[in-house]
């Protein structure tokens, strides 16, 4: 318990001199903090209830064999298309720097996008003959 | 949970075994492992651009800041897919109820604050951090406010971890399909199993290094196809601020230019002519950006340290660097002492054989070894020996 107060404590001082840092260091706090309450609400009020949506709505929907690898390549792809927003959007390019941003973006993603249909289809068919069949047979037409 | 029954979901209402102590420690574990590498490197990178820190940063090795700041940009891009499926763990605790007695009120409350900091500054650190290294600037000042939000993430994380440590340890402790720790609710198999997650996710992890990696890491350049550069440019090197932006346009290409070295009241004046004509060097450094991408070229000029021997510069004394350029944060910088006495340090007149380029910094730009892309300084115009 002890320990556990001590690097809470830790934590507690790296926070506020961080908080200190912001207050004392930027004179646009206000855009800070809507960006912080942006990213929350963003996550928690969107990202987060599309994951679900899929795994509750869509997923289930699916031949059985191919919701596995359905819901891991989501995953992958969800992730690399979140981080890839500045880089799809072109946010940054300029014209008098033609070396930033300089490859067509979209089609490295769709790249990756049909690699990971690619993979759900594999894995899908592996699975079949694999035998994998829904036990509960709730979707019997997935052969 | 159908279409149709629309309210605010209950903890209970989540009911997939993926939502687990088992599964939260363990991707909590690797997340809190990034964020530890993020915040390191930056503070490397931070203490690299401080003008005057109370420990020299050193010049060796040259290829130092390259490593700190590619691990740095391609840990933040790792960080993503690890911070949603964390989030996504443990998403049903937004939602449960809180206790009704008050001390233990007061400290759920005291948690679920800190949580919230923790969440808040995570996921505000990655943003930023993504949008910059594509140098789309959000309306504020970038890195005070990253610097600011890293000791803010960092500190909630370790409040977080210590507040957690007995469940952390029990979860880790036991084998990742253990159900002891779990909700009684969250029996649901799914899709993924909980080792098909946390595979998953390493998975994602690993295309995130791949697709990015490419901007510092040459041999990964043809499989990186989301990295923010590809490594080409004129003379074989990108560039971060075009001569355009930089304003000098007709400034560093004007016929009567000269670079003015000063100390004490003395100045020497010197035509590129005049510095083509000192004894020349050449030099194998990288350009390694803040926004984490970064090329070795083949560098040529002339000895920071005889060049300022002309006007009797003494040992230990920093250099004010101004350039030519009217926009942009970095107009003056300082090259302290190390990098000045580092025989490394060029003042180069030319790249990869070629005379530099415009964008590259034409006349003359620094070049030192270990250093951030921005205080490479170019189109330099004029040195001053600080006193």
């Amino acid at each position: 318990m002890t320990a556990r107060l001590l690097i809470g404590a830790v934590g507690v001082l790296a926070g506020l001199y961080g908080a200190l840092l912001l207050l004392e260091r930027t004179d646009d706090l206000v855009p800070v903090l809507l960006w912080v309450a942006g990213g929350v609400v963003l996550h928690d009020g969107v990202l987060a209830p599309l994951a679900l949506l899929l795994a509750v709505l869509v997923l289930p929907r699916l031949p059985y064999a191919a919701r596995t690898p359905a819901a891991a390549v989501a995953l992958v792809l969800g992730s690399v298309t979140v981080w890839a927003v500045p880089v799809l959007g072109g946010w940054g390019r300029r014209e008098d720097n033609p070396t930033l941003l300089d490859r067509d973006y979209w089609l490295g993603w769709g790249g990756l996008v049909v690699a990971g249909l690619a993979v759900v289809l594999v894995w899908t068919v592996l699975r079949l003959r694999a035998g994998e069949r829904d036990r509960d047979a709730a979707t019997g037409e997935d052969a | 949970m159908s279409p149709a029954d629309v309210r605010v979901p209950r903890e209970d209402d989540f009911t997939s075994r993926l939502h687990s102590p088992a599964v939260a420690s363990r991707v909590g574990l690797w997340l809190g492992i990034s964020f530890a590498v993020c915040f390191l490197t930056g503070l490397v990178s931070h203490w690299a651009q401080t003008t005057d820190p109370l420990v020299p940063f050193p010049t060796s090795p040259a290829w130092g800041y390259r490593f700190t700041q590619g691990l740095h940009v391609v840990t933040g891009y790792v960080c993503v897919p690890l911070l949603l499926v964390k989030l996504w763990t443990v998403y049903p605790k937004l939602f449960g109820r809180p206790p009704r007695a008050l001390p233990a009120l007061t400290l759920e409350l005291l948690e679920r604050a800190s949580i919230g900091v923790l969440v808040g500054a995570s996921v505000f650190q990655l943003a930023t951090g993504l949008v910059n290294v594509t140098q789309w600037y959000p309306p504020f000042s970038f890195r005070p406010a990253h610097y600011a939000g890293a000791w803010i993430a960092i500190g909630a994380l370790v409040v977080h971890v210590a507040v957690k440590l007995p469940t952390i340890r029990a979860a880790l402790g036991r084998d990742v399909d253990d159900t002891a720790l779990d909700r009684p609710e969250a029996v649901a198999e799914g899709s993924l199993s909980r080792r098909g997650l946390l595979r998953t996710t390493g998975v994602a992890a690993g295309v995130a290094v791949l697709a990015t990696a490419g901007a510092t890491v040459p041999w990964l350049r043809r499989v990186s196809v989301l990295a923010v550069r590809t490594g080409e440019g004129p003379q074989g090197l990108p560039v971060n601020r075009s001569a355009q932006a930089a304003g000098v346009l007709g400034l560093a290409d004007a016929p009567d230019y000269t670079l003015v070295l000063v100390h004490a009241g003395r100045e020497v004046t010197l035509t590129r002519d005049d510095l083509l004509a000192l004894p020349q060097h050449e030099e194998t450094l990288p350009i390694a950006c803040v926004e984490g991408w970064s090329a070795s070229a083949t560098w040529t000029g002339v000895r920071m340290v005889d060049l300022l021997a002309q006007v009797d510069r003494p040992s230990g004394a920093d250099v004010v660097v101004r350039s030519l350029q009217t926009r942009g944060a970095f107009a003056t910088t300082t090259l302290q002492a190390q990098f000045v006495e580092d025989d490394r340090t060029l003042l180069a007149l030319a790249v990869n054989g070629e005379t530099l380029d415009l964008d590259h910094g034409f006349p003359c730009r620094v070049i030192a070894p270990n250093r951030p892309g921005v205080l490479q300084t170019k189109w330099v115009t004029r040195l001053e020996v600080a006193t």
